[in-house]
């Protein structure tokens, strides 16, 4: 089904996960308008790991929700593992997600009726890949606990859980919406430490979105954002250990 | 808050801002709860004002046209009369001839019936209204009146002819000079046995007093009517009279309360006064879960916001205050609109019913009462239903409520699965409907006993056809099995059972005899009809009351199981049997209770029959004759062969008074698909509110979903299968308490007259489920649109903080 959407051929489809040209997200009409992303360019190289920091309100969600095929942009390019998401309707971009994205979010979003496997299987159906499920609560140290429900289950647990929804699919690209903002600082790192394993295993690009600055100590570039544009872009050349983050 | 007074105000405005805003936010979900406690009001307002205008209608119409408190048959009447005419608390007294005769209009031969009234003027007792032409004249002793149901069935004006056979069968013409309706036959029952006849069987002349007495063959009257002061019933009076009248040798004595058609309407009142509270109180219960499920889902979504209000400073009671007022707005909106429209609607049903029955009288009256009784019940079932969210709201600790998000509340394998455990392999997806199912018990429960109320509804309204159907079908088809009766007006011989069999299309004919008796035992009396039948007959099938089938005995009597009630006897008790010109009678054994739905008759083999008939004959004085049709025999055309033997009186077709009652249905009919639309309502309020409920309540489930790339469809189909899986737990009690209630609702009809055990079809219960399933996928698809709009970005947003 996906191979209806149209993807980018040549080096760059091999070379960058992410491009973007001019990408702008208005919400609102006349003086309601506001301008959430404001005419971004970014490009970035799969398999990185890339963090974007901002205060609240810089458009940094939004941005991630762009990429993530959740919304359509206003204005702008947006091309992700190859697919140019602004040409996709509705049930397309559903498609890209489905097949390409893996997301992360603050509060974990598990379903509390289904235990933390069923919630990884939950996902992995949708691709026809069930069988990955147990593979993948194993991957993330949960082997033993994947049969309990996600109230019997803490914060951490939680997070690892819905990491390995993320990874269900076999996406090509993890993104993480303050995915540590609900966390203490132990569990915190081994959220942020299985995210980076499990990215580098398996070659995906990750962006996280976070306001906590100390988190891009481990990412290979960091983004800035204020007011709906990208405002600083650092590479990382020694990105450190989850281990040794402090916050 | 602020303490001084104008803070408080404030406190007060803007709570009112944010409870005018919340009810704009879910104006839908508010109004599908206006809309249910609107029906409940309408339904109570219409019905129960309509219960009382009716029963104001027929008691203004006992006073206007001073229907009998008493009415003595047989006996010395001069006696009785003069006793009733000088005792305290009798308003007027009349004597008068009644006599069943049967009549002749164009081809066809009718059981009728004369009654005498002065040429003078109207009675003192049972006057009639004169609806077309002119009341009865000295200078007319051949005019009659005839009574509305037969005039209009017959097409009979004032100048048409008719042909009356008198007491010896000798044929008069009489000529009608008017059409009368008559407070003794509003509904048009021939006695307490036959209160359901076809007007091609049974109809009523009211004949001048003398010509009634020439054609019935007596020399006085025969009947006494008795008005009391004012109309109002006396009991010491009635017991009095009653004791005078049984000196003085009197058949029956029969009270108001006992008149055939008073007591038919009365029974049609008193069920149309329970629906009136009943049905309502289905609405305002179903109202009430509604709005509790929204309230709580409302509170728990505002759980941080309240927990704000609290920290803030407002107290306890202002946010008691505040969540009732949800109930309290959508409780007196419904109540007012629906106690108004009630109001009005009231006048209409009680008109149509007024009209269908063809009651010269009809009373509507503006029942403030009513009015504010159904505002009072919309806002008392608002606050009831809201009551318990308001105290949950007020007692939300601040520092809890204002706590981050999280699970709401721990999972469990579904009791499906434990119960079916290859149901653990289904996909996850569907694991995750089985669980949402009894995820959110209250709204689980809610619905269930939303479609239990709904079925109720539906169950009540539809039984009464399907029994009344059953039944009719039941005593015409299975236990009369004859497609005709011819009567006669002498008894009859071989040769008049010769020339029935002889007639084209006739495959059987049997002696019958037909006698009006009393049965009496412990000093209670009760008349009724004595039935002498070959014993080997095939015209007639005897149901025992407990089960099973027996044949005549040759001694004794089969009766009706109300005997028991009417008589306290039991089977094999004696009871005295006496008729007209039998003398005193004889004891006869009650062998056994037979269940039939009309009427309480006493059946006896047609020897043992023969000292109680009218007149002596060869066929064991049987004076009439049961015939059987050859299959595909036109039913015209055998009433008109039959018809014209000679000495045949009147034809009864069993068939007609079949007709007759489906005409009776269309009420009904109306009534059922009003409470089919009603009980929809009802069922697509509730059910649209949980699910309503329910997808607000799983909103950031289903936009994480959306967000991982599960297609809407998918979703929408994960919803309705919960859904339709909650409608149907619902279902199955559903029927059991809708079948229940309505077996309830039937026995409440239960008399000598009829005997309306609920029969229920299977088909009905299969409708009724599936009428409701349907309900249910209408219900869905505004949640399911939303569900399909769902916004995942801003729920995410919401989410992220």
């Amino acid at each position: 089904m996906v191979d209806m959407v149209p993807r980018m051929v040549g080096n760059d489809a091999e070379r960058l996960a992410i491009r973007t040209r001019g990408l702008t997200k208005t919400y609102g009409e006349g003086a309601a308008e506001v301008r959430a992303v404001r005419g971004v360019d970014l490009e970035i190289e799969a398999g990185s790991f890339v963090v974007m920091l901002g205060p609240s309100g810089s458009g940094k969600t939004t941005l991630l929700n762009l990429i993530a095929g959740i919304e359509p942009p206003s204005a702008g390019e947006i091309r992700v593992d190859g697919v140019d998401l602004a040409g996709l309707d509705e049930e397309q971009r559903t498609r890209f997600r489905r097949n390409s994205v893996g997301l992360i979010f603050q509060f974990f979003n598990l379903i509390p009726t289904l235990t933390g496997s069923e919630n990884v299987e939950l996902i992995a159906e949708l691709t026809g890949g069930g069988e990955r499920a147990s593979e993948m609560v194993g991957r993330v140290g949960l082997a033993e606990r994947g049969d309990h429900f996600p109230a019997q289950l803490s914060g951490g647990e939680q997070q690892r859980i819905a990491v390995a929804r993320a990874l269900a699919g076999a996406p090509h690209l993890l993104l993480g919406d303050e995915p540590t903002g609900a966390l203490d600082l132990d569990t915190g790192r081994k959220v942020l430490a299985l995210l980076r394993e499990v990215a580098v295993e398996r070659d995906q690009t990750v962006v996280l979105v976070t306001h906590n600055a100390v988190i891009a100590r481990m990412a290979d570039r960091v983004l800035g954002m204020r007011d709906g544009r990208i405002v600083s872009d650092e590479l990382n050349p020694e990105p450190v250990d989850a281990d040794q983050l402090e916050w | 808050m602020p303490t001084s007074s104008s803070g408080r105000r404030i406190g007060v405005r803007v709570l009112r801002l944010k409870l005018r805003r919340d009810m704009r936010r879910q104006r839908s979900q508010f109004l599908a709860i206006g809309v249910t406690i609107f029906l409940g009001v309408v339904l109570f307002g219409a019905s129960y004002d309509a219960y009382r205008n009716l029963d104001a209608s027929y008691q203004r119409a006992f006073t206007e046209y001073r229907f009998a408190n008493l009415t003595i048959t047989g006996g010395d009447t001069g006696t009785i009369a003069a006793k009733a005419r000088v005792a305290d608390g009798v308003e007027a007294v009349e004597a008068r001839t009644q006599a069943d005769l049967p009549f002749q209009t164009g081809d066809t031969k009718l059981l009728g019936r004369v009654v005498g009234l002065p040429v003078a003027g109207q009675p003192a007792v049972n006057r009639v209204d004169v609806e077309a032409g002119d009341y009865l004249s000295p200078g007319r002793p051949d005019g009659v009146l005839v009574e509305q149901h037969t005039a209009e069935h017959f097409d009979l004006s004032p100048g048409d002819s008719l042909t009356v056979l008198d007491q010896s069968g000798a044929p008069h013409r009489v000529t009608s000079v008017g059409t009368a309706a008559s407070v003794e036959y509003f509904w048009p029952a021939r006695s307490r046995q036959q209160v359901i006849t076809s007007p091609d069987d049974f109809g009523v002349l009211f004949a001048p007093e003398e010509t009634a007495r020439e054609l019935a063959g007596v020399g006085g009257p025969n009947q006494v009517v008795v008005y009391y002061d004012g109309g109002r019933e006396n009991a010491a009076l009635t017991e009095r009279l009653t004791r005078d009248a049984g000196r003085a040798g009197a058949a029956d004595v029969m009270t108001r309360a006992r008149q055939p058609s008073n007591s038919a309407l009365q029974e049609d009142v008193s069920g149309f006064e329970e629906l009136a509270i009943m049905f309502p109180l289905l609405f305002l219960t179903a109202a009430a879960l509604a709005t509790a499920v929204l309230m709580r889902r409302l509170v728990d979504a505002q759980r941080p916001t309240i927990g704000m209000l609290r920290a803030a400073g407002f107290s306890r009671g202002q946010l008691l205050r505040h969540y009732l007022g949800f109930g309290l707005v959508a409780g007196g909106l419904g109540g007012l609109v629906g106690g108004v429209v009630g109001l009005l609607l009231a006048g209409q049903v009680t008109d149509v019913y007024t009209g269908e029955l063809s009651i010269p009288v009809t009373v509507t009256e503006l029942r403030p009462a009513t009015l504010v009784t159904g505002i009072a019940f919309g806002i008392v079932t608002g606050l009831i239903a809201a009551g318990l969210p308001a105290w949950g709201a007020s007692k939300v600790p601040p520092a809890e409520a204002m706590r981050s998000f999280g699970p709401a509340s721990g999972g469990s394998i579904s009791l499906f699965e434990r119960i079916l455990p290859p149901l653990k392999r289904l996909p996850a997806r569907w694991r995750m409907t089985l669980r949402s199912f009894g995820r959110n018990r209250r709204r689980t429960f809610s619905t269930a006993l939303g479609v239990v109320l709904a079925l109720v509804l539906i169950l009540v309204s539809w039984g009464m056809v399907d029994t009344v159907q059953t039944l009719v079908n039941q005593q015409f088809d299975e236990i009369e099995r004859q497609d005709a009766e011819l009567y006669y007006q002498a008894a009859i011989g071989p040769a008049d059972l010769d020339a029935v069999r002889g007639t084209d299309g006739v495959a059987r004919a049997e002696p019958a005899l037909n006698a009006e008796v009393t049965l009496s035992a412990g000093g209670r009396r009760y008349q009724t009809s004595l039935v002498g039948l070959r014993r080997d007959t095939q015209m007639h099938e005897f149901l025992l009351a407990g089960g099973g089938t027996t044949t005549l005995p040759a001694q004794g009597l089969l009766t009706g199981e109300a005997l028991d009630s009417e008589l306290g006897v039991s089977v094999g008790d004696t009871v005295r049997v006496t008729a007209p010109g039998a003398g005193s009678g004889r004891e006869e054994t009650v062998r056994d209770f037979v269940s039939e739905p009309l009427g309480t008759l006493a059946y006896t083999a047609l020897d043992n029959a023969a000292p109680f008939a009218p007149a002596a004959g060869a066929e064991g004085n049987a004076n009439s004759a049961l015939v059987r049709f050859e299959p595909g025999a036109d039913r015209d055309e055998m009433r008109r062969r039959l018809s014209s033997l000679p000495g045949v009186a009147a034809y009864e077709d069993s068939q007609a008074i079949k007709t007759a009652v489906d005409q009776y249905l269309g009420l009904f009919y109306a009534f059922v698909g009003v409470m089919l639309v009603f009980g929809g309502a009802m069922a697509f309020a509730l059910i649209f509110n949980s699910m309503s409920s329910s997808i607000s309540e799983r909103r950031v489930e289903m936009a994480t979903l959306r967000a991982s790339g599960a297609p809407a469809p998918m979703l929408a189909r994960l919803v309705r299968a919960e859904n339709l899986i909650n409608v149907a737990i619902g279902i199955v009690p559903g029927l059991i308490v809708g079948y229940a209630a309505a077996a309830g609702f039937m026995a409440s009809f239960g008399s000598d007259q009829f005997n309306f055990d609920l029969q229920m079809r299977g088909s009905t219960l299969v409708l009724s489920a599936v009428a409701i399933v349907i309900v249910a996928l209408i219900s869905q698809i505004p949640g399911l649109r939303a569900l399909r709009r769902i916004n995942v970005a801003t729920i995410i947003r919401e989410r992220s903080g």
